[in-house]
C-alpha cells in the first residue's frame, strides 16, 4: 500500500512539473498567435485589426507569473478558456469533438498490436529457431521499418484505389447520420480497417521483438528448468511460468503508448483524412493556439500518468517483488 | 514533445511527395463499390468542396471570427457588392446602387428591394449599420469613418473623416449579418453562431459532423431561380494529399488545392470533364531587400540583383510553370486594368541582364576581386541570406534558383529556411537581410503601393510592423498615395497609379519576382457553368467573396 502512496505523490509532482513546461515552453517560442495568424492569412487580415484581434482573444500578453497562477486555477477548474486557432470555439469543445475518434483508432490498433505482437512473441520464443521465429521478426522488422506514411499510402493505393473494397477517406462515409445502428456501426468498422491495419502492422514488430528477447531470457531461468523437471505441463509453464515473467517490460511500454494516443496519429489522420487531434495538434502549434496546446498537452501528460499508474497497479498484481519494494 | 510533433510534420511534407508520385502513376479510380458511393443517390446533387486545411471542422458560423467555417462569408452571408479580380468588373450584389460624395467624403449605397435573411426578415439598412459596427468593434479597421446614417430602409450613408477612395470596396464587401439577431449577443466576438441567419443561397447547415457538413438551400433567397445546387458538401482533409486524392477519384467537384503536375495527375484522367485555370489574380510575390542595410539601400544595387534574377526560370522550375514573370510594375493579373503600357515597355531591370547587372554594381562601388567575388565599398565580401519558410517547398525551390543566379554576378547568398513563424518575426523587426514575401491584393493598387512605398507603416528596426517589412518609403510616393485617396474621379486615380508606376519602376523598391496564381479545378460531371478564360465571371477560388457567383451560376450538368 506504502508503495501505491509513494507512486502517487510521485505523480502529483510529476504532474505539476508537466503543467508548469505546458505553460512555459510555448510562450518561449517567437512571436505570438495574432502576427501567426496574420502571416498566414498573408494579408487577407489588415495591420490595423492586430490590436483588436489581440483583445478580442484575450492574448494582450500579460506579465508571466499572474498569468501562470490564474493558468493554474483555471486547469483545477477544467476550464481552459477559448481556442484561438479555433476562435472562439472552446478548447474542451475542440479536445471532445475529435478525441472520440482518435481513442477508437489508437486503443483499437493498440490492443489488437499488443496482443498479437506478445502472442507472437511468446510462440516464437517457446519454438525457439522454428519456423515462425526464423520468418517473423526479420518479415516484421522489414515492413516497421518503412516509413509509416509510404506503408500507409501504399495500402491505400492497393485496397482503395485499385481494388476499391476500403473506403478512401474519413471515419464514416460522408452524408451518413451517425446513430447506433448495425449500419454506422458496420460503416465506422470498414472505415478503421485500413488505417488501423497499418499502424498494427508498424508497431507489430517491436512488440513480438520485445517479448520473444525477454522471454528468451526467462527461458533459460532456473525456474523454467525446474518446472519442466517437475513435469507440468509445456503450456502451463510457457504461459504461467515464463511468460508471466516475461511480460513485464511489455506491460510498461504498453501504458506509455495508451497515454499517447490521445495525442493523435498525424501521419494516419493525414494520409485517410481521419479525424483527430494530431492535425489539431500540429495546426495548434503551428498557430501558437496556447489555450489549445496546453489544453492538448494537458490531456497528454494526464493520460500517460494515469495509465503509467494503472501499470503500476498490474505490476503490483504481476510481480510479488514490487509489493515489498 | 513539440519537437516531437514538428519533426511529424516534415514527415507530412515529405508524405505530399509521395502523393504526388502515387498519382503520377495513374490512380485514378470510379471507386466500384466503395463505402463512398452509398450516398450517391442524396449527393449526387451536391456541389462537393473538399478543405484541405481543416483537419477537422468547428461548428462556428460566426462572419466576424478570423477562423469561422467554411462557406460562411460564401454561402450563408452576402455582401453589397461582390469585386471580381478576374474580369475587373464589380457586381452590384445587396446593394443595386452606390454613389460617391463629390468631395469623396462620403458614401451612400441604395440595398435591394426584397432581399429576406433565410428566417424572413427584410434586410435593411440598419443591418448594414450594425454589421459594419461590428467589424469595426471586433476587428479593427474602418478608422476613416465618422458616421453612419440610415435615412430609410434601403438607404445607407457613410461619412468620411477624411476622403478615402478604396473605402467603396472596404465597406461593399462587408459582409451583412441581421441586426435583429447580432444587436442581442452579448459578446458577438465569442459568439460561435451554430445555427446561421443570412442572406446567402446556401444557408441551412445539416448534418454537421467533425470531418463534413453540408449546406442546403436557403428557403427565402431573393434569388431564388439562381439556386440551382442541391445543396453544399464540405469534406475536411488534414493536408493537401487526401484533398488531391479525392479530387483525383472524382469524388469532388470544385478543388483549389495545390497539386504537382495537374496536367497529368488530374485533367489527363477526364479530360473531357476536368479543367483548370489559374489566374494570375494572387497577391504579387516579391522578393524583399532589407533598405535599412547599407548595401540595399543603393537603388542601383536592388536594381542589380533584380537584373540577375533568372525569373523565367523561378517560374517554370519554381512553381509548375502555373505563373508568369512579373514586370517592372510590380502589378500582379489582379490589376490589369490600372497597367500602364508606356511604363512595361520600357522595363529593362526585371529581364535577366547579367552584363547590366554587372555594370551597376560596378558603378555603386560593389566591385569584384580578384576571386570573382564581389566586395562592399569598404571592401568586405557582398554575401547575405535569403528568408523563406521551410513549409513553402514552391518558395523554397525559387530562393536557391535566385542564390544559384546571384552566384553568376559574383554574390554569395544563403538560403534560411525557418519555421514562418520565426521567419515573419524577423521581418515585423526588420530583422533581416531579404527575403520572400507576399503583398496586398486588394481591388486598387493603393494598399498595394502603400505597403511598397508609402511611410506610413514604416517603423525602425527592432519596431513591429506588419507591413513594409522592408521599411522603404519615399516622399513622392506618400504624395501620390494621399492624392489618390483623396480623388473620387476614376480617370483622375488612373493617371495617379500610372506616375506610382513609374516611380516604382524608378526606384525599385522589391524585386517583383512573379503573380501568385489563383488555383482552382473542377470538374463538368456534375454541375457546368464555371468560370472560365473566356468568361471570367469569378476566379475559380472557392473561399473569396467572388464564390457566391460561382454558386449562384453553376447548375447540374444535364
Amino acid at each position: 500500500m506504502s508503495f501505491l502512496f509513494r507512486r502517487l505523490g510521485f505523480y502529483l509532482l510529476a504532474f505539476w512539473a508537466s503543467i508548469t513546461l505546458n505553460f512555459l515552453l510555448p510562450r518561449l517560442m517567437p512571436g505570438d498567435p495574432v502576427t501567426r495568424m496574420l502571416s498566414r492569412s498573408q494579408q487577407r487580415l489588415e495591420p490595423q485589426q492586430v490590436d483588436a484581434l489581440r483583445t478580442m482573444m484575450g492574448v494582450d500578453g500579460g506579465p508571466l507569473i499572474p498569468e501562470y497562477f490564474s493558468y493554474l486555477g483555471r486547469i483545477l477548474t477544467g476550464d481552459f478558456g477559448m481556442s484561438i486557432s479555433r476562435f472562439p470555439t472552446p478548447v474542451a469543445e475542440v479536445i471532445a469533438s475529435q478525441l472520440p475518434w482518435t481513442l477508437l483508432l489508437g486503443i483499437t490498433s493498440l490492443v489488437i498490436a499488443v496482443i498479437l505482437g506478445n502472442l507472437l512473441g511468446i510462440l516464437a520464443a517457446w519454438r525457439r529457431g522454428g519456423f515462425l521465429d526464423s520468418v517473423a521478426p526479420p518479415l516484421l522488422v522489414f515492413i516497421g521499418s518503412f516509413p509509416y506514411f509510404w506503408l500507409a499510402m501504399g495500402a491505400l493505393y492497393i485496397f482503395g484505389i485499385n481494388m476499391g473494397v476500403a473506403p478512401m477517406r474519413h471515419a464514416f462515409s460522408v452524408g451518413l447520420v451517425p446513430g447506433f445502428n448495425l449500419e454506422f456501426i458496420l460503416d465506422v468498422a470498414a472505415h478503421l480497417f485500413l488505417p488501423a491495419l497499418t499502424i498494427v502492422l508498424v508497431s507489430l514488430g517491436g512488440w513480438m521483438l520485445g517479448m520473444r528477447n525477454t522471454m528468451i531470457a526467462t527461458n533459460s531461468e532456473d525456474y523454467i528448468l525446474m518446472a519442466e523437471a517437475k513435469g507440468l505441463r509445456p503450456h502451463r509453464i510457457m504461459l504461467n511460468y515464463a511468460a508471466r515473467n516475461a511480460m513485464l517490460p511489455s506491460v510498461t511500454s504498453m501504458g506509455m503508448s495508451i497515454g499517447f494516443i490521445v495525442g493523435g496519429a498525424l501521419l494516419t489522420e493525414v494520409v485517410f483524412a481521419y479525424p483527430g487531434v494530431g492535425y489539431q495538434l500540429l495546426a495548434a502549434v503551428q498557430g501558437l493556439d496556447y489555450p489549445l496546446m496546453q489544453g492538448m498537452f494537458l490531456t497528454i501528460t494526464a493520460a500517460v500518468l494515469i495509465a503509467n499508474f494503472l501499470v503500476d497497479l498490474v505490476y503490483v498484481r504481476l510481480d510479488p517483488r514490487v509489493r515489498k519494494g | 514533445m513539440i519537437v516531437k510533433y514538428l519533426r511529424r510534420a516534415h514527415l507530412a511534407v515529405a508524405a505530399t511527395a509521395v502523393v504526388g508520385a502515387l498519382a503520377l502513376t495513374g490512380c485514378v479510380a470510379s471507386n466500384p463499390g466503395g463505402t463512398e458511393a452509398d450516398g450517391a443517390t442524396t449527393s449526387s446533387a451536391f456541389l462537393t468542396i473538399p478543405r484541405e486545411d481543416m483537419g477537422t471542422f468547428s461548428r462556428n458560423f460566426n462572419p466576424f471570427s478570423p477562423n469561422a467555417a467554411p462557406m460562411t462569408g460564401q454561402s450563408i452571408y452576402e455582401s453589397m457588392l461582390v469585386y471580381n479580380p478576374a474580369g475587373g468588373d464589380t457586381v452590384p450584389w445587396l446593394a443595386t446602387d452606390w454613389e460617391a460624395g463629390s468631395d469623396g467624403k462620403s458614401l451612400t449605397f441604395t440595398l435591394r428591394q426584397g432581399v429576406k435573411f433565410s428566417d424572413g426578415t427584410e434586410l435593411t439598412s440598419k443591418d448594414v449599420k450594425l454589421s459594419v459596427e461590428l467589424q469595426k468593434e471586433l476587428l479593427g479597421g474602418y478608422d476613416y469613418l465618422k458616421s453612419i446614417k440610415t435615412p430609410d430602409k434601403t438607404t445607407v450613408e457613410f461619412t468620411f473623416k477624411k476622403a478615402f477612395a478604396p473605402a467603396l470596396y472596404e465597406l461593399g464587401q462587408q459582409v451583412i449579418v441581421p441586426a435583429h439577431i447580432w444587436s442581442k449577443f452579448d459578446k458577438p466576438g465569442n459568439e460561435e453562431n451554430p445555427t446561421p441567419v443570412g442572406t446567402g443561397p446556401y444557408t441551412e447547415i445539416a448534418n454537421f459532423q467533425a470531418q463534413s457538413f453540408d449546406l442546403q438551400k436557403n428557403p427565402n433567397y431573393w434569388q431564388p431561380e439562381k439556386q440551382k445546387l442541391g445543396g453544399i458538401r464540405m469534406l475536411a482533409f488534414a493536408g493537401n494529399d487526401g484533398a488531391n486524392l479525392a479530387a483525383i477519384s472524382g469524388d469532388v467537384d470544385w478543388t483549389q488545392t495545390y497539386m504537382p503536375d495537374i496536367q497529368t495527375t488530374y485533367v489527363d484522367k477526364d479530360p473531357e470533364h476536368r479543367h483548370y485555370w489559374f489566374p494570375t489574380t494572387g497577391s504579387e510575390i516579391n522578393w524583399q531587400l532589407n533598405t535599412t542595410k547599407e548595401e540595399f539601400s543603393d537603388v542601383r544595387v536592388r536594381k542589380a540583383l533584380s537584373m540577375a534574377v533568372d525569373r523565367e526560370q523561378a517560374v517554370k522550375v519554381g512553381m509548375s510553370d502555373y505563373t508568369v514573370p512579373a514586370d517592372c510594375t510590380g502589378l500582379s493579373g489582379n490589376y490589369d486594368q490600372w497597367r500602364d503600357a508606356s511604363v512595361v515597355e520600357k522595363c529593362d531591370w526585371t529581364k535577366r541582364d547579367l552584363e547590366g547587372a554587372k555594370k551597376l554594381l560596378d558603378e555603386a562601388g560593389y566591385k569584384e576581386n580578384a576571386q570573382g567575388q564581389r566586395t562592399t565599398p569598404d571592401g568586405k565580401p557582398f554575401t547575405f541570406d535569403i528568408s523563406v519558410g521551410s513549409s513553402s517547398t514552391d518558395w523554397l525551390s525559387v530562393a536557391n534558383i535566385i542564390a544559384q543566379n546571384l552566384q553568376d554576378v559574383g554574390i554569395k547568398a544563403t538560403v534560411d529556411s525557418p519555421d514562418w513563424a520565426a521567419v515573419t518575426a524577423a521581418y515585423e523587426t526588420g530583422e533581416f537581410d531579404t527575403g520572400i514575401v507576399w503583398t496586398a491584393n486588394a481591388p486598387t493598387p493603393y494598399q498595394y503601393y502603400l505597403n511598397l512605398m508609402g511611410s506610413e507603416n514604416v517603423k525602425p528596426v527592432g519596431k513591429q510592423t506588419f507591413d513594409n517589412y522592408h521599411r522603404f518609403s519615399d516622399k513622392k510616393a506618400d504624395d501620390l498615395l494621399n492624392k489618390f485617396v483623396a480623388t473620387g474621379d476614376e480617370g483622375e486615380q488612373k493617371q495617379v497609379i500610372n506616375d506610382l508606376q513609374s516611380l516604382y519602376s524608378e526606384l525599385a523598391p522589391v524585386v517583383p519576382l512573379f503573380p501568385g496564381p489563383e488555383w482552382g479545378a473542377y470538374t463538368t460531371e456534375n454541375f457546368v457553368g464555371w468560370p472560365t478564360e473566356e468568361n471570367p465571371y469569378a476566379t475559380l477560388s472557392n473561399r473569396a467573396p467572388t464564390t457566391v457567383l460561382v454558386l449562384t451560376n453553376l447548375e447540374p450538368a444535364k
